[in-house]
């Protein structure tokens, strides 16, 4: 199906900053999955951005052509501190992942279930009487930050409603409140790997990352250990918030998938890495090329800045079967929205746990809903893409579930 | 102990050659060479293939005696 031109040049002049990116997110990407293998950007430096799955996949697995050590982000301000393990190549990554991954194991993670059921069950409660909520404000970017400090990082509980209250005005506040809501968030964890430096270990990652790995043996910096703390908070909540608010929009919107999964609880797994694909919060890492290589018929240089367009790849009909649909009863979803190679998201079994949680705790008690009436979602879209606001309306109950 | 496979799981993402280039070898593509046969592991690397099992991200890999 031909979609209307669009007013700026995608393939040659392309910008993830710009509106009409936010706008026609999925016309963007599928104009570049079906005619334009690599798009290239003027903005700043100037980048270029990979878009095919297969290709996608050669480059993120090609760390050695493919560099990280100069960060993800294009056109970056050269102030910023690089965020380990995310902004570093093998071995140094290879360290810290070898030390980070054993507590994001399927089996690690699990623990943290019942906590999670618990918490989005005090969010529900704070609006289930009213018959409505903003899902956003109100529900998904609370859950990933109690995933995260409270289970994950073991922060004193009573610091928690600040820190996510920072970390949310960092993202979704006023424009000028933004940076110092960040700061103030990242401080804190700095101050609080130090305290834990300190202390006897409890067992968890925070002792893996207080007491740092080896670069070229000797210690790490510790501005580095504080990067890896920063890296896992950002990487782990605005994320899970944006397909958590994606998937509650599609059943809001889609009564037959609702009930699908309101009937049968079993096939939330699948339909919530449906919607990981679908709704893919991360929209494209950089790397920097280290030599003159081709890739997707085009040659690349040594010094070129290219993004791997995960979102783009994950709507590849040479690797998903009908990708413009959102199909819940996938048995298998291959999508890279997790990223590919040995950056692949390390939070992705927290954050499958985090979904599960959600869809069954959200439908157990409210089964029904349906967006406001007159209202659309909000989206905000650059390299990361986010939901602002979704309002939903369903039958107000009490808390305990008694009819009123 | 050996090192298994499964094929068509393998996304190749090679975090199991994060922890050791010896015992989980990839292809070109960035996929594990371990053979269908699967990978014997020598006497006192058990721990080492049991780690990079766990850290395959998909769970294509087992290391079982």
């Amino acid at each position: 199906m031909a979609s209307q031109p669009f007013n700026r040049d995608m393939f040659n002049d392309f910008d993830f900053e710009d509106p009409e990116f936010n706008e026609r997110f999925y016309d963007v990407l599928d104009a570049f999955v079906g005619r334009c293998p690599v798009a290239h950007s003027t903005t700043g430096d100037g980048y270029h951005v990979i878009n095919r799955y297969k290709d996608v996949k050669q480059a993120g697995q090609d760390w050695r052509t493919f560099s990280s050590a100069k960060g993800f982000q294009p056109n970056r301000d050269p102030q910023m501190p690089l965020l380990p393990p995310e902004e570093c190549d093998p071995p140094y990554h290879n360290s810290w992942r070898n030390a980070l991954n054993p507590y994001f194991r399927p089996e690690a993670v699990a623990a943290f279930e019942g906590s999670l059921r618990d918490e989005a069950n005090h969010l529900i409660d704070q609006f289930i009487g009213r018959g409505e909520c903003d899902f956003v404000p109100d529900f998904s970017s609370k859950l990933p930050g109690n995933a995260m400090f409270k289970n994950l990082l073991g922060l004193p509980p009573e610091d928690i409603p600040t820190l996510i209250k920072d970390m949310d005005a960092g993202f979704y506040g006023p424009l000028e409140e933004r940076t110092p809501s960040l700061n103030r968030a990242f401080t804190y964890l700095g101050d609080y790997l130090a305290r834990r430096r300190d202390e006897p270990p409890r067992g968890d990652v925070v002792d893996v990352i207080a007491a740092g790995v080896e670069l070229d043996g000797a210690p790490c910096p510790w501005s580095d250990q504080v990067g890896i703390i920063t890296d896992l908070a950002l990487g782990g909540i605005v994320t899970a918030t944006f397909v958590m608010s994606g998937g509650m929009f599609h059943l809001a919107t889609h009564p037959d998938d609702r009930q699908a999964l309101v009937g049968d609880p079993a096939l939330i797994p699948q339909a919530a890495e449906e919607f990981v694909r679908y709704f893919p919060p991360v929209v494209a890492l950089g790397r920097s090329v280290t030599r003159d290589v081709e890739l997707g018929g085009y040659q690349f240089k040594t010094g070129d800045f290219v993004l791997l367009n995960y979102a783009s790849a994950s709507r590849d009909p040479d690797a998903v079967n009908k990708p413009t649909e959102l199909n819940i009863h996938r048995e298998r979803v291959p999508h890279s929205a997790f990223g590919v190679g040995v950056h692949r998201c390390i939070g992705a079994h927290l954050a499958r746990l985090e979904l599960k949680v959600t869809f069954e705790e959200f439908l157990r008690r409210i089964p029904e809903f349906r967006l406001r009436p007159g209202s659309q979602p909000t989206f905000e879209t650059g390299i990361l893409r986010s939901m602002k606001s979704l309002p939903l309306v369903f039958r107000s109950a009490r808390k305990d579930g008694k009819q009123p | 102990m050996k090192i298994r496979v499964d094929r068509s799981r393998c996304a190749g993402h090679g975090q199991c050659n994060m922890v050791s280039e010896e015992l989980f070898p990839l292809d070109d593509q960035g996929y594990s060479a371990i053979r269908d046969a699967g990978l014997e592991v020598p006497t006192g690397d058990e721990d080492t293939a049991e780690e990079g099992a766990y850290n395959c991200p998909v769970q294509a890999l087992s290391a079982e005696k």
